[in-house]
């Protein structure tokens, strides 16, 4: 109950945020965390819980970010429906991403998906009469109320908020399990029966529809989209969020998201660095703590709890409860 | 038709070199290393500024080039690698030598610029050679002189035999007193030199550019899938086969679809022979 | 014949015949010990019987139907659950975490009904939960039920192990060395939790070197010398063997 009033509190904080920001440019700051986010919480489930380390999002958000910025521009179609369109799209791409890189070992995995990001940006450029080259495209915005940048805020923070919802559901159930041991142990997820490359494909489409949604949102953010805009630092950008926020959680890499958007606002010097700081984070976070920042809170809290009593380890079986566990049929 | 030959003959040069680098360096560590092409960027990007900047005769940048690849090796080994093969993580590698293939990549644009710089004439030659142009074929000798070498290396020498026997089993090698480390930094200060060396013969090719390095890092990769992890012919042929394909494809259709092309490639070899041309079939443990 | 069999089964790793004609039944209800020196195939047939090698002759049948196609997952949804010499637990995870990932197969939710948490997915894993819970205090795992696993000791380790097994309800449960590490009082636990799942119908094959264990608790025991059967039969049988003896006990 107490977590309910606290997510409530923090979700009318959010909304207002357009009331209380003190200049237009901390909306548009928010919007982009918020628009950033709509992807990593998808990807968070395929590098954070699955362990497959794509460093080649920003592919899947290039293309959402197309077909949105033509749809909704040369096409005319309703910004919604192209919205969605660019959902669908992130998804089918990520389907066909997948299904020959998903059963690659890790490092040709992330290759794979290295290079899709690649060939994006080098179609994007080559197919200039649809993607207008490297001239780029005009991206419309949304019809109200969503035409204002507080109002784009409120769908992006209401697209985000429900992405979040989606991955909560699925981290904190059977299937987060499943895909944290695909992650740490292959031989006892498929000793479970758990189907290995399908939750992994699946998990990895869902992926590709939050990026093709962030693209969307993205392109509209920005009004103009060229090739340039999508270059693989940004990939790399999403991916150093999620490991830095630590694996297997989802408030750890919320929070990487929005320290490492904002940081480089506030500290203008980091914004020069821009690349090399979150490849020295990285490096840090590898080294000495590999599980991620978010991890550090979670050793300090074992610490206390073992400092308070002293832990058994005696194993003291209870044959009549096991054998009644094992009489038990299928999900009561 | 004769220089579409040769070009593509020079820019798999550099393939076969990245991937000899890969090979090198996995022999003795299990590692493939995110930072493999930029090696040979460091190569150019420096051998362009001893020349250029610094106003230094061939050989001293040469060498310069050469000290600074290796220099980058050690370091990749000792940053990278050597802590993080200490824990079981097997992600954990590819995670640390991204960080570091990020971080050399940024400092690099950073200081030398994210234009592509020209890099000075190695030999004195005019340019109206067309497909004698030193351009190709100092990439290509410095190939062939590597591939021979390192086969030469691999056969004839004490340290290249420590190399052989930690790949094949390193448990066993450290049970016969061989100090893998030693043994692993030695491998990556030889990559690092073989790279400074084919970054600044290639120099005049590929340009001093620092985003060189993430493109070689994929096509030296897709060299090796093709050709078989830890195959020296592997790697030659992977290479030479790429650089000519994506040199074909460039006189055919343009220069637009290189990369589209070049996965092309890798997908059909996986999806045909998943341990590429020449390598061997893992061997699955429970 | 409801059975997890292995008829004249042979396996080799290049040039070495790790089994050679080997062939044993497993009943359900049953205790089916598997011993032998190290190297002598007792491994290969758990990896055989579970799916991570293909046989190279013979065939595995379960309840009379050949499943040498079937994979790991496909086996272990037919009823098989194994554990490994060396634990392999989900180490960022909770003890009742570990156990509840064993209980996938039941709860066979798609990734759209458990993304929009749709009501019978998350009853049907309240009432797998609670089951798993049982299961960790049945195997008396009670008092580290929240516990990381990594902070386990080894033999916690083992018996999480089992629990987890036992979460996917398997019709046969296959452990290797179960009694590995653990002192005297814990393998007479193990004994008491391995007598418990056989009384519950579940046939269970015991790769072990406690021969003392073995004999103990099973009914049926076969022996392997490399990659052949030297002595099946019952524990009487088996230990007064004079192959078995000498290859292998040592009397």
């Amino acid at each position: 109950m107490r977590r309910l009033a606290a997510g409530l509190a923090i979700a009318v904080a959010l909304a207002a945020l357009p009331s209380w920001a003190t200049n237009q440019y901390q909306v548009h700051l928010a919007t982009l965390i918020g628009v950033y986010w709509v992807l990593i919480a998808g990807l968070n489930l395929v590098v954070g819980y699955s362990g497959q380390l794509s460093i080649g999002h920003v592919g899947l958000l290039a293309i959402g970010a197309y077909v949105y910025a033509v749809l909704a521009g040369t096409w005319d179609w309703p910004p919604l429906l192209a919205l969605a369109a660019s959902g669908a799209a992130g998804g089918l791409c990520g389907l066909l991403l997948g299904l020959p890189s998903l059963r690659l070992p890790g490092f040709y995995f992330a290759m794979a998906t290295l290079a899709f990001s690649l060939i994006v940006a080098e179609l994007s450029l080559a197919m200039g009469s649809v993607t207008g080259g490297g001239t780029g495209l005009a991206v419309p915005g949304f019809p109200a109320p969503f035409d204002t940048p507080g109002g784009l805020y409120w769908l992006v923070l209401g697209i985000a908020g429900i992405v979040t919802l989606l991955t909560w559901n699925v981290a904190s159930r059977m299937w987060g399990l499943a895909l944290i041991a695909i992650r740490d142990s292959p031989v006892a997820a498929s000793a479970a029966g758990i189907s290995i490359f399908r939750a992994k494909l699946t998990v990895f489409v869902f992926s590709g529809v939050t990026a093709g949604l962030a693209g969307a949102l993205f392109a509209a953010l920005q009004s103009y989209i060229t090739p340039d805009t999508f270059a693989f630092d940004i990939g790399l950008f999403f991916f150093v969020c999620i490991i830095i926020g630590g694996r297997g959680s989802i408030l750890g890499p919320f929070l990487g998201t929005v320290v490492l958007t904002a940081l480089p606002e506030v500290v203008a010097p980091l914004a020069k660095l821009g690349n090399f700081f979150y490849g020295a984070l990285l490096l840090v976070v590898v080294l000495v703590i590999p599980e991620g920042i978010g991890h550090l809170v979670e050793i300090a809290a074992a610490r206390i709890a073992r400092r308070r009593r002293h832990e058994s380890h005696v194993v003291q079986p209870d044959l009549p409860r096991l054998a009644a566990a094992l009489a038990r049929g299928p999900a009561a | 038709m004769l220089s579409v030959i040769v070009s593509g003959l020079a820019v798999g040069a550099v393939y076969v070199i990245t991937a000899l680098i890969y090979n090198l360096m996995y022999s003795t560590s299990k590692v493939l290393s995110v930072t493999t092409g930029h090696i040979c960027m460091l190569g150019g990007v420096f051998g362009a500024w001893f020349t250029t900047v610094l106003g230094w005769p061939v050989l001293p940048a040469l060498l310069g080039a050469v000290a600074i690849g290796t220099l980058f090796g050690v370091v990749t080994e000792l940053v990278a690698v050597r802590r993080v093969l200490a824990r079981s993580d097997e992600h954990l590698w590819l995670l640390s030598t991204l960080a570091l293939a990020t971080m050399t990549q940024q400092a690099v644009g950073l200081w030398w610029g994210t234009e592509p710089r020209r890099f000075p004439r190695v030999i004195p030659q005019d340019f109206s050679h067309g497909a004698a142009d030193q351009k190709f074929w100092l990439p290509i000798g410095v190939m062939v002189v590597a591939a021979l070498g390192l086969e030469l290396f691999y056969r004839r020498t004490m340290w290249g035999k420590l190399f052989q026997a930690t790949s094949e089993d390193a448990f066993a090698a450290r049970a016969r007193g061989i100090s893998t480390d030693r043994v692993r930094m030695m491998s990556y200060a030889i990559s690092g030199a073989l790279g400074g060396l084919g970054g600044f013969a290639a120099g005049q090719l590929t340009f001093a550019y620092f985003a060189l390095g993430l493109t070689l890092t994929l096509n030296g990769f897709i060299a090796i899938a093709v050709g078989g992890l830890g195959s020296s012919v592997g790697a030659l042929v992977g290479g030479l086969a790429l650089g000519l394909l994506s040199a074909f494809a460039t006189y055919l259709f343009g220069g637009e679809f290189q990369q589209t092309i070049a996965v092309g490639l890798l997908m059909l070899v996986l999806l045909i022979r998943p341990e590429g041309l020449f390598g061997a079939r893992g061997v699955r443990a429970v | 014949m409801t059975a997890l069999q292995a008829q004249a089964v042979s396996k080799h790793f290049g040039g070495i015949r790790a089994l050679d004609q080997v062939s044993l039944t497993l009943r359900p209800g049953e205790v089916h010990g598997l011993i032998g020196p190290n190297g002598s195939g007792k491994t290969t047939m758990l990896n055989l019987l579970s799916g991570y090698y293909t046989k190279d002759e013979g065939v595995i049948l379960l309840n009379s139907a050949p499943i040498d196609a079937a994979s790991v997952r496909h086996r272990a949804r037919l009823g098989i659950a194994r554990t490994f010499q060396k634990p392999r637990l989900l180490e960022t995870l909770s003890v009742l975490d570990n156990a509840m990932v064993g209980a996938w197969r039941d709860a066979s939710s798609s990734f759209l009904s458990a993304a929009l948490a749709l009501p019978f997915v998350t009853r049907r894993e309240a009432a797998l939960r609670e089951r798993a819970r049982e299961l960790v205090l049945g195997v008396g795992l009670g008092h580290a039920m929240h516990r990381r696993a990594s902070l386990l000791e080894h033999a916690e380790q083992r018996f999480l192990e089992i629990a987890r097994a036992l979460a996917a309800r398997p019709r046969f449960l296959l452990l290797d060395e179960p009694a590995g590490g653990l002192t005297v009082a814990e393998i007479g636990h193990l004994e008491a939790v391995v007598r418990t799942v056989r009384d519950a119908g579940i046939g269970v094959l015991l790769v072990e070197h406690h021969t003392d264990f073995v004999f103990r608790v099973c009914s049926v025991v076969t022996t392997l010398d490399r990659g052949r059967i030297i002595a099946q039969g019952t524990p009487d049988v088996v230990r007064n063997d004079a192959e078995v003896n000498r290859v292998y006990l040592g009397a």
